[in-house]
């Protein structure tokens, strides 16, 4: 990527707190061993004896929940454009990975990053007429363009299988170890998204997508070419969707139009950094782990009432804190009752 | 099919259409008057379309009123729930950005089908009354009589609406909300009330528009969510803000979600977003353009 | 600051890691003691056969099931649960399972997968490594089972599954998944048999169906079986399997005026093709369905527009088989299950115990509940059951058990209509046009 060399230099509007700042500090040096003692600690734990099957599949989900996070992070947290079709390229990755797989016995990775490519593509495709619309516009036209999507997939009966579904190859590995290697792949997702984001906060691209989320018109006037970046976004947003989606395709070894178009995994990733904190980079991963477990939590306890808390938690945390729990973490913002009224009092009428 | 078969339906389909448009723009121009005066995408709006057919469903099955009764009484509650929904809830967090307004309703929306599940359970229910399916003909084109009552019904509450908001003083101060928030209050206009007025009528018109669903579709926890999109398409086809537009854009819809119906029954939605895409693209601002119900 | 986040992040990973283990020991809650039932219901099962020594279990072997009992379908997934419950219970009364010398209790372990393929497989996995169930039995519907076999396959544990007959859960050549069903490719051949049966002259036959692998599979069966009989198929459509409306299929139908219309999809769909087709007065000798008219549901819903419809049935109760199980008859197990559950078995709920009756007897001819020896079992096992004939051919799935069909009457009941030989009322046909109803 050649964004990553260019030092943080535009003189765009100012990249405001969200973006990471480079200070050489000894602090930063503890945050450092702090990421590499949890990245180990994600490394080792499937190995472990009494870590059932069952457990590694339920932290790949969660895993996968803060990828597809991280990725609609790039185009609604950070650029601002609220995209609610982001399983449009869940599923393309996915189908394609499947169709690759099954149907030209191509193996797992290659066929996954031709996933993650062909995502990309589509993105890249839509991206010039669609980023011209904005806020309720672009939503619903991404949320149709999925549907779309899904209906063209489960009638192209030929290349996919169409509403019957595509089934690809199963893995000669162990249960354990395929768990294992399911895990590590959905991981390495993860990590890139990160690592890509981090990158690309400290470069050209990601000042001027915070520019262009803060205030478009201004950014157009100081010369940065606004459709070249928002394309850009979505791209590499729909790059990340496609390789989860490839993933997926291959660790649950059977596609249907509904299950790969399902619009939850756009929603769930919405709510997910926004429940983390948009525009954030660890914000996504926290909002998958807080997310995930509430939903466990939920499923645990209150059987068939889980998606009505879900949707009452919705409402809660978006009345009073919108900007997530990574405000609350940052200390940015004082949580008494006092400061969510206030909050409340800030933006409502009467 | 052959060439001669399709237009030996297609006056038959003419009929399907503005049937099923004219339902559409009923439900499409509650979403509309949320979305114009509020700057709210209602994502809760299919759901009020889902529980009033239920609440016509249940007093019919429980009490044996006729659908038809429902509708004022639905109205009525409608308004009232969403009434309250608006000044206690979505008031909180108007100002805020776009997104957190759509992710609220969103929020609701999802409560509100799964208290539906819960409560009701999945089952697939229907409003059979002694006068379903019956119709004429006019030549050989079959003309349900629950459909043509729908369609006039529809039609009759639109013009009710436009009356309303052009002639009455509430329906003045809705609309002079949406033109100019800073201009009415300046002018003795209650915002929050206002607000909560509007959504309560948007929640009225799809509670009308539920019970005629209720009375020729099935019945489903689920089913509101499809009509939250093509609102939203119907509303874009005939420009934000107009009570014709909204009415032409439902029976454009219609027409074309009945054709696509014959010919590509597997491509329906496809070809009703392509064409969205399209409009947004072309004339974003729908065939009828911006009038703020005037 | 961003200290402060890092370590909250380790945190709260620990937390998830520790967090998401105890479920598994502590979600017992939803799963009902079968111990305490047995004992209770002992007195209640009013044929049991007669109980050798009911205490002298050598062990537990048990049973791990995703069922959906929230969610779409969860009236469905009730019915699947209260199958398995039962037959777990007349057997465990009967004296339990004999292997080799010893006898063995049977009990259910089950978690709710909310309708939902995804959880379905999880909660698979979660019965076979934290649960160590012996054996797995199915989820409901063609979705989750589709899911669930996949981890039963990876693990070799033997699934025998009841409810999920799309066909293409058997082309994969997996060695674990056993459907005791008559495939979906059959549904609606009865209603065709039948058809020419009765009326020599038929000649057109419509198909509508859902676009999803299960419907799609039972209207290409039925477009074979309409050709090789030399019927002619004018209309073979799909639609998206969450349509709300039918209506423009049903004017290009109406155009070509068939003499038979099939519908294969859902309840759902079967509603709104027969409401749309009173509306538009699209007419047919005969209709038939796939799924819909068995349920309570599809009466209640058109109340007298339900005459006249068949619908392919797996099982009904008006049945005559003499099996060799422990229910022996259809009337025998509707006698238990409303003596249980107060309300006459669906098929849902047969099939279920069926495959519970099927591990039964599987395990008896292995002489051990070793995953692997089941399975040889059950891949040999051919027995006639109060549900029919269980036997699979090599794919896995029951092709040998004939499919019945129900025909919604003018006396306002559901009467069995074919086979000839088992039926219990003669089939009402043609059915008149609306407007002479």
């Amino acid at each position: 990527m050649s964004a990553t060399e260019q030092p943080a230099q535009v003189p765009a509007a100012k990249p405001s707190t969200v973006l990471a700042r480079p200070i050489a500090s000894r602090r930063n040096l503890i945050v450092r061993g702090i990421v590499a003692l949890a990245l180990v600690l994600l490394l080792v734990f499937p190995f472990l004896d009494f870590v059932s099957g069952a457990l590694i599949r339920t932290v790949t989900v969660v895993v996968m929940a803060a990828a597809l996070a991280q990725a609609w992070n790039l185009i609604g947290g950070y650029t601002g454009y609220p995209a609610f079709g982001n399983v449009a390229f869940f599923g393309a990755g996915g189908y394609a990975t499947a169709i690759l797989m099954a149907k030209m016995k191509v193996d797992f990775l290659p066929a996954v990053l031709a996933g993650g490519i062909v995502a990309a593509l589509y993105a890249t495709l839509l991206g010039f007429p669609v980023l011209r619309l904005k806020g309720h516009y672009f939503s619903i036209a991404t949320l149709g363009i999925a549907e779309a999507t899904r209906e063209v997939v489960a009638n192209w009966d030929t290349l996919t299988g169409g509403g019957s579904g595509i089934t690809l190859p199963i893995s000669p590995l162990r249960p354990q170890q395929f768990n294992q290697f399911m895990y590590f792949a959905m991981l390495a997702v993860f990590v890139g998204s990160v690592v890509l984001t981090y990158f690309i906060t400290r470069s050209k691209l990601g000042y001027g997508m915070v520019a262009i989320r803060e205030d478009e018109d201004a950014a157009k006037s100081l010369g940065i070419n606004t459709t070249q970046f928002k394309v850009a976004a979505f791209a590499l947003s729909a790059l990340i969707t496609g390789l989860v989606g490839g993933v997926y395709a291959y660790w649950n070894s059977s596609l249907i139009p509904e299950d790969a178009f399902n619009l939850d995994y756009t929603l769930r990733a919405i709510l997910i950094t926004i429940i983390g904190g948009p525009g954030s980079l660890f914000g996504p991963a926290l909002g998958a782990i807080a997310f995930e477990f509430l939903r466990n939590f939920l499923w645990d306890r209150f059987p068939g009432l889980q998606f009505t808390f879900l949707g009452v938690m919705m409402v809660l945390t978006i009345i009073f804190m919108p900007k997530g729990v990574m405000e609350f973490l940052t200390g940015r913002r004082r949580f008494t009752p006092r400061d969510l009224l206030q909050y409340v009092r800030d933006h409502r009428v009467s | 099919m052959t060439l001669d078969q399709f237009l030996s339906i297609v006056p038959q389909s003419i009929v399907n259409g503005l049937m099923l448009g004219g339902t559409l723009s009923l439900v499409a121009l509650g979403f509309s008057i949320v979305w114009g005066i509020l700057n709210i995408i209602n994502l809760a709006h299919g759901a009020f379309v889902m529980l009033s057919a239920y609440f016509a469903y249940f007093m019919f099955t429980g009490f044996g009123i006729d659908p038809f009764l429902s509708i004022a009484p639905a109205m009525l509650i409608f308004f009232v729930f969403g009434y309250v929904i608006q000044r206690y809830i979505i008031n909180n967090v108007i100002r805020a950005p776009l997104l957190v307004t759509f992710l609220l309703t969103f929020g609701l929306e999802i409560i509100f089908v799964n208290v539906a599940l819960n409560r009701f359970g999945g089952d697939y229910r229907s409003i059979t009354t002694a006068y379903s399916g019956i119709g004429f003909f006019i030549g050989d084109v079959r003309v349900p009589y629950i459909k043509l009552a729908a369609l006039l019904i529809s039609l009759l509450i639109a013009g009710a609406l436009h009356l309303f908001l052009s002639r009455t003083r509430t329906g003045n101060a809705i609309r002079a909300v949406g033109m100019d928030i800073d201009a009415a209050k300046l002018c003795g206009v209650k915002i929050g009330q206002t607000y909560a007025i509007t959504y309560g009528i948007g929640a009225a018109l799809a509670a009308a528009a539920g019970v005629l669903i209720g009375m020729s579709f099935t019945i489903t926890p689920d089913m509101g969510g499809a009509f939250n999109l093509r609102s939203f398409v119907i509303v874009v086809l005939g420009g934000l803000g107009s009570v014709p537009g909204a009415v032409l854009g439902g029976l454009i819809f219609g027409m074309v979600d009945v054709f696509a119906g014959v010919l590509v029954p597997g491509l329906k939605d496809a070809i009703a977003f392509a064409m969205l895409v399209l409009v947004l693209i072309v004339r974003p601002q729908g065939i009828l353009g911006k009038a703020f119900y005037k | 600051m961003r200290t402060r986040i890092s370590v909250l992040m380790l945190l709260a990973i620990a937390v998830l890691m520790v967090s998401c283990a105890p479920p598994a020991a502590t979600n017992v809650a939803p799963t009902q003691a079968p111990a305490a039932q047995v004992t209770s219901a002992a007195t209640k099962a009013p044929a049991g056969a007669t109980v050798p020594a009911a205490q002298n279990f050598a062990g537990t072997i048990t049973f791990g099931a995703p069922v959906s009992l929230t969610g779409a379908t969860n009236n469905e997934g009730k019915y699947t649960k209260d199958g398995y419950d039962l037959a777990v219970e007349v057997i465990n009364n009967a004296g339990g399972v004999k292997v080799g010398d010893k006898f063995y209790k049977l009990a259910l372990k089950f978690y709710d997968d909310e309708s939902n393929a995804d959880t379905s497989a999880k909660l698979t996995e979660k019965l076979i490594t934290e649960d160590k169930v012996n054996l797995l039995l199915g989820p409901y519907g063609s979705g989750p089972t589709l899911n669930a076999t996949v981890i039963a396959e990876k693990y070799k544990v033997p699934m025998v599954e009841a409810n999920g007959a799309a066909e293409n859960i058997f082309n994969r050549g997996f060695k674990y998944s056993f459907g005791i069903l008559s495939p979906g490719k059959n549904y609606l051949r009865g209603v065709l048999e039948m058809a020419i049966s009765l009326d020599p002259n038929i000649k057109n036959v419509a198909i509508l169906a859902a676009n999803d692998n299960f419907s799609l599979e039972v209207a290409d069966g039925a477009k074979q079986y309409a050709e090789s009989k030399g019927l002619k198929v004018v209309y073979n459509e799909k639609y998206p399997p969450t349509t709300k409306d039918i209506s423009s299929l049903l004017t290009v139908v109406k155009g070509l005026s068939p003499d038979v219309i099939l519908g294969s999809g859902h309840l759902q769909d079967a509603l709104l093709v027969v409401k749309q087709s009173k509306d538009l007065n699209v007419n047919a000798k005969a209709w038939g369905f796939s799924v819909g008219p068995a349920t309570p549901e599809f009466r209640d819903s058109l109340k007298k527009d339900a005459d006249y419809i068949f619908g392919g049935a797996q099982w009904t109760v008006a049945l005559k088989y003499n099996g060799n199980d422990v229910f022996k008859t259809p009337d025998n197990y509707t006698k238990l299950f409303m003596a249980k559950y107060s309300y006459e078995p669906p098929y849902q709920s047969a099939e279920s115990s069926a495959a519970v009756i099927t591990y039964q007897k599987a395990i008896e001819a292995a002489g051990s509940f070793d995953p692997d020896k089941v399975r040889d079992a059950l891949a040999k096992l051919d027995f006639v059951s109060f549900y029919g004939q269980i036997k699979f051919d090599e794919r896995g799935i029951n092709t040998f058990k004939p499919m019945a069909v129900e025909q919604l009457q003018t006396d306002g009941k559901k009467h069995t209509v074919w086979p000839a030989d088992v039926a219990e009322a003669k089939p009402q046909y043609p059915a008149p046009t609306w407007d002479k109803r």
